[in-house]
């Protein structure tokens, strides 16, 4: 970064600071930052962090949308803040708050335990029966089977669409779409035979029957996974699985 | 360790943005919907009861006030079926081969069948 004249150009950012045990709740605070046409707002939180208040607490790492850690609400929608322009926010001021439904930890950090234990709960990796011998080989997959599943393995677990969902904000038992989208990426895996362990979850009212198709979750996905999509069609497979278990009580689900 | 500032709800949510306002629209599109089924359902009863009460109901139908709750159902009503279509391809995506089929083509495939059921609808109406 070049040395920053002092007669520019600057926009405003209003930043929720919360310091726990010291704050009763969060509070607005507000900075000024030189503007820069190619700045995203995680430029401007690391130049404030650098140079003006060390104290600032944000989670970040890669700046390019792939490590999903700096997910925030700015302007009050749930955005990667590394591909969150200042330029599309002008002239500002522009509010930046830690993503929603969550408890905050400090400042613009919040806790991401439930999900986690969620995440894990759907059992999001490839279960066999019985694992193939090595000496058979791979285990091979057509283009078609690829994208069976290929659109919600993109997910990067952002956490944005849990910021979106007013379900999750009032359930919290709720799995909520990241994953449930996770849990369809490996359902429809052909080399997955997991549904067996995962169905009784997904299945349930903490599960995709919780969903009541808002949809913003696919709006702020910064990968287009579309969870709502794949809640709906979870809630097809679903319905045909309830019809199934009278045809077929011992079937396989 | 001090405590995290625990996760917020919001009672007026569904007027945070436009989304949400519109997905409560379609959702409270039922209870119009439902409440022009009750109309419906009166109305079956009258063509039974005979040439006079059924005269007496519609013209009980055509006063302003009831004029008026069918336009506002009506509007409820296309709310509620645009939202549907657009719901299909999300719900029922489908590929072809690797390629999913446009979900506008999906979306469009049913205007086209609602069309034609309204033309068969007519026409049974009409012989």
């Amino acid at each position: 970064m070049t040395n920053i004249p002092t007669a520019e150009q600057t926009v405003t950012l209003e930043i929720a600071r919360y310091r726990p045990g010291v704050d009763q709740r969060p509070t607005l605070q507000r900075y000024d930052v030189p503007y820069r046409e190619e700045w995203v707002v995680l430029d401007a939180l690391n130049y404030l962090k650098d140079r003006v208040d060390g104290s600032l607490s944000y989670r970040w790492s890669c700046r390019m949308g792939i490590c999903g850690s700096c997910g925030m609400m700015v302007n009050g929608t749930a955005k990667l803040t590394c591909a969150a322009f200042l330029r599309d926010y002008l002239p500002g001021p522009i509010r930046i708050e830690p993503l929603s439904n969550f408890p905050v930890e400090r400042d613009l950090v919040i806790v991401l335990d439930d999900f986690m234990e969620k995440l894990t709960a759907i059992k999001p990796w490839i279960i066999r029966d019985a694992e193939q011998p090595i000496e058979q080989g791979e285990y091979r997959q057509t283009p078609a089977q690829l994208a069976d599943f290929k659109q919600y393995s993109m997910c990067i677990n952002c956490m944005l669409c849990y910021a979106a969902c007013p379900v999750y904000q009032h359930e919290e038992q709720f799995l909520g779409p990241a994953v449930l989208a996770l849990a369809q990426r490996y359902n429809h895996d052909s080399r997955d035979q997991g549904n067996a362990d995962r169905y009784e979850l997904i299945w349930s009212d903490e599960g995709i029957w919780d969903c009541t198709f808002v949809g913003e979750c696919s709006t702020v996905c910064p990968k287009h996974v579309d969870p709502a999509g794949a809640i709906q069609q979870a809630k097809v497979e679903s319905t045909i699985g309830w019809f199934r278990s009278f045809i077929a009580p011992f079937g396989r689900r | 360790m001090a405590a995290p500032y625990p996760r917020q709800r919001s009672n007026t949510w569904y007027l945070a943005n436009w989304p949400y306002r519109l997905f409560m629209l379609r959702e409270l599109s039922a209870v119009f919907l439902a409440l022009y089924t009750v109309l419906l359902l009166l109305l079956v009863t009258k063509v039974h009861a005979g040439p006079a009460a059924f005269a007496g109901y519609v013209h009980t139908l055509q006063s302003p006030l009831l004029i008026a709750v069918h336009v506002v159902v009506m509007a409820f009503a296309l709310l509620h079926s645009v939202t549907w279509f657009q719901a299909v391809p999300k719900g029922l995506p489908i590929r072809r081969g690797e390629e999913p089929v446009p979900p506008q083509l999906v979306i469009g495939a049913n205007y086209v069948l609602l069309l034609a059921v309204t033309v068969i609808v007519v026409v049974i109406v009409r012989v």
